[in-house]
């Protein structure tokens, strides 16, 4: 064991002696997580007062439709409506023109009469259904006009994602629908006072039966609401873990280069007691790592009026997830240095690779977005089950014994990672000849 | 040979993948206790290659190689408890100190506490180096980095030394310093096998040479006597030359 708090003693001093590496070790993930956070934050629109999508905004129609539509949208808090530019109303052409130039990402025209139109086509539709109860009353149709349907326009730069388009589409169907539905219900209410003057029937107006609550269910007591920090926090948390790869493969192979792993080699010490010394200074870094990253999320991002991060209960599970990740992004680092030839080799492959798993592992798009075959592989990212892992215990509420297949499986990696660096540096002494 | 043998290499051969030329061409060869033994050839001869299995860092191909009686491969762990290497390359943390380095290196042998302090001292005033032990390695002069990587492979008092080029690339007194101390270290019972392309070196340390290229054993014997055997050659690196050409090495 004395040998293996030599190999420790050693491994730190050279870190610390690094200061420059030691602060960008501790810094840039700090800085990853603000950024990515902030960035990623329009997504989840917590953060209030803060800019919002702008949206050129035509209306036409000055009616109850356009005038419904613009309350709608600004209602929704995700989007600010653009009708004027420079004291110019926005008119169809320019707003086309706008958006060809990616200027505005989306625009919406809604045209004259838009109200009017609707609300014929609304009356014939009634003054039908009310003639055919009535015998076929022709007296009821007299007068209706038959009117062709209207069509509001959206308009969306290429760059809008589909995704954000349809949901865009959704909403303003959305309000279109419950303005169409409150303008049936007053019309029929019109017919019925037409047919049965002698009844006084008291006007109301349409309301909704169907009311959609979203809600978390947690296994804590007091659920933790989803924001964009309880949900980036974790996930870039892991990706900046993961890039201690770079600094422990360069280890590993400065240490090859300077020719003193031969020494070691010729030594009665074994590979693993090396190794694991490495995995054990490092495993320190990236837990320093890991709670200024949290510390970030709970009291730097509020200051970019951003929510802080919340905890729950479960710091014990959060810190054996912390360090079995780390583990795992270590084991992986140990794996890359010794198979690789070159530092720039190690570089490459080990930045590409995160970002590769971290893709896979839903970090950056969440799994459930992704096609069948993908699904299939992010299951084999180690960044997707430490993704997992916290995501479950920073969102859902679940104890250490609900993220033990992620524990697991992120153990076995490890194992699996440093066993392959072992192996190969047993059968690939480092020595040219 | 009057001393008995503590290195035998029987039949060695060694292929390295991918090529066809042997590295090591079935070479036999006994090394004798308390022997300064040198390995003489010019670069890919094969030294390396021979030094490294014989430290276990590579297994033998075909053949087998025993020291002190013990396998080379099946009694590996063994070994490395008697032997010491000397890399051609310093093999030291640079920024680390002198004294950090030998510590650690010393507790990789299994020394701590006193005895690994004795240890480094008496060879820290040894090499002149005790008044620097505490800077960190990049600041020492080429000479000094040598001697610290040699005492690094002393530490634990193996009874077999592999010194790969120990003198390559350093001022004369730190030669001297080196080659003072080999003699000092073969009295105190220390099997030496030393490689160099330093013919005038070999002649005044080594015991025995055996002059290697292409994998092959070309000659072995006292440096002395084989330049007396062939009186053509007035001195060793003559010789040396005759048997291994003049055409130049990559």
């Amino acid at each position: 064991m004395f040998k293996f708090f030599a190999a420790f003693r050693k491994e730190w001093l050279i870190l610390e002696r690094d200061i420059a590496g030691m602060m960008l070790l501790f810094t840039m993930p700090i800085l990853m997580v603000v950024i990515l956070t902030l960035v990623q934050e329009f997504g989840w629109n917590t953060m209030a007062n803060e800019p919002q999508m702008p949206v050129l905004f035509v209306n036409n129609d000055s009616d109850t439709v356009g005038n419904m539509m613009e309350i709608g949208l600004e209602k929704a808090k995700i989007f600010s409506l653009v009708k004027e530019i420079n004291s110019v109303p926005v008119t169809r052409e320019m707003a086309e023109m706008l958006i060809q130039q990616g200027d505005y990402q989306i625009g919406v025209i809604i045209p004259e009469n838009t109200t009017n139109t609707i609300r014929s086509k609304i009356q014939l539709m009634v003054a039908k259904t009310m003639s055919s109860l009535m015998r076929n009353d022709p007296d009821l149709l007299e007068g209706v006009p038959n009117t062709d349907s209207i069509e509001i326009v959206v308009l969306f730069d290429p760059t809008v994602k589909k995704t954000f388009q349809n949901a865009f589409l959704s909403a303003t169907r959305e309000f279109n629908s419950k303005i169409e539905a409150r303008m049936v219900f007053r019309i029929f209410q019109e017919e019925i006072q037409k047919i049965f003057p002698q009844f006084k029937i008291p006007i109301s107006d349409y309301q909704e039966t169907v009311f959609f609550t979203a809600t978390y269910p947690s296994g804590e007591e007091e659920a933790i609401y989803p924001s964009s920090t309880q949900h980036n926090v974790p996930s870039w948390a892991i990706f900046a873990m993961f890039f201690i790869v770079i600094p422990l493969s360069s280890s590993i192979i400065k240490e090859r280069d300077e020719g003193s792993l031969i020494r070691i080699m010729t030594q009665p010490v074994s590979y693993m007691t090396i190794f694991m010394a490495k995995v054990a200074v490092y495993l320190i870094v990236c837990f320093i790592q890991f709670i200024l990253m949290v510390l970030a999320g709970i009291y730097l991002l509020p200051l970019f009026n951003m929510p802080a991060l919340e905890l729950g209960h479960q710091y014990f599970a959060i810190a054996i997830m912390a360090i079995v990740s780390s583990l795992a992004a270590l084991g992986y680092g140990i794996m890359v240095g010794t198979i690789s030839k070159t530092h720039q080799q190690a570089a490459a492959f080990g930045s590409v690779s995160i970002v590769i798993l971290a893709a896979l592992g839903g970090l950056w798009v969440p799994i459930y977005l992704m096609g069948y075959s993908m699904r299939n592989l992010a299951a084999l990212s180690p960044l997707n089950w430490a993704h997992e892992g916290f995501i479950s215990l920073f969102l859902r509420g679940s104890s250490l014994a609900g993220v033990f297949p992620e524990i697991a499986k992120l153990l076995i990696f490890f194992a699996v990672t440093i066993s392959v660096a072992a192996i190969y540096r047993t059968l690939k002494p480092p020595i040219s000849t | 040979m009057a001393e008995p043998v503590i290195i035998r290499i029987e039949d060695l051969s060694k292929f390295y993948k991918g090529s066809d030329e042997p590295a090591i061409d079935n070479i036999s060869l006994d090394i004798c206790r308390n022997e300064i033994f040198g390995l003489l050839g010019p670069n890919g001869a094969g030294k390396t290659t021979i030094i490294s299995i014989l430290c276990g860092l590579f297994s033998p191909g075909n053949g087998k190689v025993t020291i002190e009686g013990m396998d080379s491969q099946s009694d590996r762990n063994k070994i490395k408890h008697i032997i010491g290497i000397v890399p051609q390359d310093i093999a030291l943390y640079p920024t680390l100190t002198g004294l950090e380095n030998l510590q650690f290196f010393g507790n990789m042998y299994g020394l701590r506490g006193k005895l690994l302090k004795e240890r480094i001292d008496e060879y820290l005033v040894r090499f002149g180096l005790d008044r620097f032990a505490k800077k960190r390695v990049t600041k020492y002069s080429g000479g000094m980095k040598r001697r610290v990587n040699l005492i690094a492979g002393l530490l634990h008092k193996p009874k077999i030394l592999f010194l790969d080029e120990p003198t390559v690339g350093i001022d004369v007194q730190s030669r001297n310093v080196i080659l003072d101390f080999l003699h000092e270290l073969k009295a105190t019972g220390t099997t030496i096998i030393y490689t160099s392309h330093y013919m005038e070196e070999a002649e005044r340390l080594c015991d025995r040479v055996a002059i290697i290229d292409s994998g092959k054993i070309l000659a072995v014997g006292n440096p002395r006597k084989l330049v007396e055997e062939n009186p053509e050659y007035k001195n060793l690196e003559n010789l040396f030359l005759e048997l291994t050409g003049k055409d130049l090495r990559d």
